[in-house]
């Protein structure tokens, strides 16, 4: 018998793995605890052994496919097998198994599949409107009863019946889609003029104010519109990692005031000097000078954590986020340290232009020491921002503005900054983000110190 | 009110009945000498006298066979049964005999006795004397089953039971005997067939009887603590069932989990599962869920033996779930 390999439950809360990599092909020999693939849990990516000896006759998921815990992921054919006969039969039962459970898909508009696969692959913008739904649209609902089946618990049911709720609008949030008592009661409240048994409200003490006799006002109807997306791979990949560094960081903010006076003098100077070549430096390009020398003078801050050890980076790769049309991706400006505020803009433009064109390579997306976003350019004054693991800081710079401060006892306008530090506090302190702050604003504000 | 022991409570039904109506009597392996094996009987021998408190040789099919009949000349019976387990040796008489012959001699003999002991896991007492014997007997027309969970409802059902005249299963267990509740020191009975809302919820009906219902109790607490508010109902008896009260408690709470410690696959459970989906389908807004036990003999080893058994967490994560929590 050949052996169905599964996807292994590799910690107490795993539901499901990533298949990060094969290490064997499809034909290869494996023994008996040899590792054959790569797989990330929703904490850390381990090696998976093989239980048996055998030849891996069938890889059923790809790397990067993200499997529920039991799932097959490949067969393995056991001594005396052929493994390519192995292949074939599990492939047939594949396909047989993938097919039934298409056929009621294709057959009978469910309600969820209407909204999750049939709104975005046949009609983007389906307006749903329970008010004015043209008789074509009562069809499905005469297929549903002859053929597929609406998933409704009996209480859920016969509250729609009393309530007059068309159950094939309402979204079931029970196991398997199955519409629900609450369902049923949420569809109610957002039906124009249905009447929703609420508890009767306590009496007031004091007698209620007159209400003059309300006129006859005509009900606001919504056009019920709503548009249902599938997410993108990108976005999964956000939520995913973004969800998981929120969870499993504990983040520590700091904010600091930086007067901009003196670096937009020396950007105006430079600039004007350096028009020839065509070059104009923004205040980013400052920014990433000064954090670089700041780094490498605090280099708790220059690191990254993979929940047992820290490492320490003697170089300064510092990753810059870049807004896309629906995403944000990181490209990473390598040995900064070591640039000059000309090669940062050049290699930075460079590296966010690519970025915006998607034709970055895989590793300049990759080994960054430290984060920097940037959202001063939409007059944001001052955000937090989500550390990108496994590096330990990410720094949020807001725009540089005029606001008035005190200098010297007096009021005066002054160009100010505000940037926000946020520190992973199981690498480092408050009064460690507090000193590299310290380093930074004093770089920004006496620029000059960067030479000495 | 005094506070006494389950047992007390049954010692005190046993021996009010048996002051007020000499037709009654007590029978039963080591209920007499030896004053219970687990001390239930203790000084009725000496109160009644060996006319009434009769010890029987281990012989079950034997003394079961002699209660069916004292009961058809006439007397009223009490058998004590040292462990409900031992009643498979004489389930011909309980089924075939005492069930059955009011019904086959039309209506000429009535059968009024109460057969009685410990039902269920207790403690390592291994697969053979662990037996449930709830649904084993609920099944059979012509019989009454009785599990009361408290010694209220002990002492109460156990004079209703003995005055019955019809066969009643009385299904007691060793692990509640030590219990303590409030009695009644004057005479009272409870109705048989009549379910008791041992606390009310209004978020979903934990149905139980004897002590499961502990249990329950104990999830209810829990339950509320993340916002479940729980029903307990206790049945008290599981034939007649109390169908009006589990229906009047589903239909409001909309949710229910069954909590018993038989086995999955035809247990108790599973019969009352039947009735819940018959009287209230349209007013259920999640599939009733039943927490019982494992479908295996049950172990002698400890652990083993508690693990496969209803637990509070068994029982919160099942109400959590037809909660959609």
């Amino acid at each position: 018998m050949p052996t169905e390999i599964t996807m292994p439950q590799l910690s107490d809360t795993m539901t499901e793995g990533t298949l990060v990599k094969w290490k064997k092909k499809e034909g290869d020999a494996v023994k008996q605890g040899e590792e054959i693939a790569d797989i990330e849990t929703d904490k850390a990516t381990m090696p998976m052994e093989a239980f048996e000896d055998g030849k891996l006759a069938w890889i059923a998921i790809d790397e990067g496919q993200k499997v529920k815990v039991g799932q097959t992921i490949a067969v393995l054919a056991v001594a005396g097998e052929d493994p390519a006969a192995v292949k074939e039969t599990a492939l047939a039962g594949h396909q047989a198994k993938a097919v039934e459970a298409d056929l009621p898909a294709s057959e009978s508009p469910l309600p969820q599949e209407l909204g999750e696969e049939g709104a975005t692959a046949a009609a983007p913008s389906e307006q749903v409107s329970p008010a004015a739904q043209p008789p074509a649209q009562s069809a499905p609902r005469d297929a549903s009863a002859a053929g597929g089946r609406v998933a409704v618990s009996p209480l859920a049911k016969r509250l729609a019946e009393e309530l007059n709720i068309d159950l094939t609008a309402v979204t079931g949030s029970g196991p398997n889609g199955r519409i629900i008592q609450r369902d049923v009661e949420q569809a109610a409240q957002h039906k124009p003029g249905a009447t929703v048994k609420v508890p009767a409200a306590p009496s007031p003490a004091v007698a209620p104010l007159p209400v003059p006799a309300a006129p006859a006002m005509p009900a606001r109807v919504g056009s019920g519109k709503k548009e249902v997306l599938a997410m993108t791979k990108i976005r999964s990949v956000i939520a995913h990692r973004l969800q998981m560094s929120k969870q499993n960081i504990p983040h520590f903010y700091e904010m600091v005031d930086i007067d901009c006076e003196q670096v937009n003098g020396l950007r105006a100077k430079l600039n004007e000097s350096l028009e020839k070549q065509g070059i104009r430096l923004s205040i980013a390009d400052f920014l990433a000078k000064a954090l670089a020398v700041t780094l490498l003078d605090h280099p708790d801050m220059n690191a990254t954590f993979d929940g047992q050890q820290i490492t320490r980076h003697g170089d300064v790769n510092l990753g810059i986020a870049v807004a896309l049309a629906d995403g944000l991706i990181v490209p990473v400006l390598r040995s900064v340290e070591q640039m000059g505020l000309k090669e940062i803009r050049q290699r930075s433009a460079d590296l966010i232009d690519r970025a915006r064109r998607q034709k970055l390579r895989q590793d300049e997306l990759s080994g960054a020491t430290f984060t920097i976003s940037n959202l001063g350019s939409y007059g944001i004054r001052q955000f937090t921002a989500i550390i990108n693991p496994p590096e330990v800081g990410i720094l949020a710079v807001g725009s540089a503005e005029q606001r008035p401060v005190v200098v010297a006892g007096q009021i005066v306008v002054r160009t100010m900054m505000t940037v926000c530090l946020a520190a992973d506090h199981r690498v480092v302190d408050g009064s460690t983000a507090a000193t590299f702050l310290r380093t930074f604003k004093q770089l920004m504000e006496e620029p000059a110190l960067m030479l000495a | 009110m005094p506070e006494i022991q389950y047992r007390e409570a049954l010692r005190q039904a046993m021996t009010e009945e048996m002051e007020r109506d000499p037709n009654v009597f007590l029978m039963g392996e080591e209920v007499g000498q030896y004053n219970g094996a687990y001390k239930i009987s203790e000084g009725m021998l000496a109160r009644f006298g060996p006319m009434r408190v009769i010890d029987t040789p281990i012989s079950e099919g034997g003394f079961c066979g002699l209660g069916v009949g004292a009961a058809m000349c006439g007397l009223r019976p009490i058998v004590e049964f040292m462990s409900w387990s031992f009643s498979w040796v004489a389930i011909d008489q309980l089924v075939n005999n005492a069930a059955n012959i009011r019904y086959m001699s039309g209506g000429q003999f009535k059968i009024p006795i109460v057969f009685r002991g410990g039902n269920g896991i207790a403690h390592q007492l291994g697969a053979t004397h662990s037996h449930r014997m709830d649904a084993v007997y609920s099944r059979i027309p012509g019989l009454v089953v009785v599990a009361p969970a408290t010694p209220y409802d002990a002492k109460g059902l156990l004079k209703s039971a003995i005055r019955c005249d019809d066969p009643v299963i009385f299904l007691e267990s060793e692990l509640m005997l030590n219990d303590r509740g409030e009695v009644p020191a004057g005479e009272y009975v409870l109705p048989i067939g009549k379910a008791d809302v041992k606390k009310s919820g209004a978020d979903v009906t934990l149905i139980a009887w004897s002590k499961c219902v502990k249990l329950c109790l104990k999830a209810a607490g829990e339950l509320a603590a993340i916002g479940i508010d729980a029903e307990v109902v206790d049945l008290r008896t599981l034939r007649p069932l109390d169908e009006q009260t589990v229906a009047e408690s589903v239909r409001k709470t909309h949710r229910c989990v069954i909590v018993d410690e038989d086995w999955p696959y035809c247990g108790m459970g599973a019969g009352i599962m039947e009735r819940v989906y018959a009287l209230t389908f349209d007013d259920l807004d999640a599939p009733v869920r039943r927490v019982c036990s494992e479908d295996a003999p049950s172990p002698y080893n400890h652990h083993l033996e508690v693990l496969m058994q209803p637990s509070v967490e068994k029982v919160v994560a099942a109400a959590a779930e037809v909660c959609y929590r």
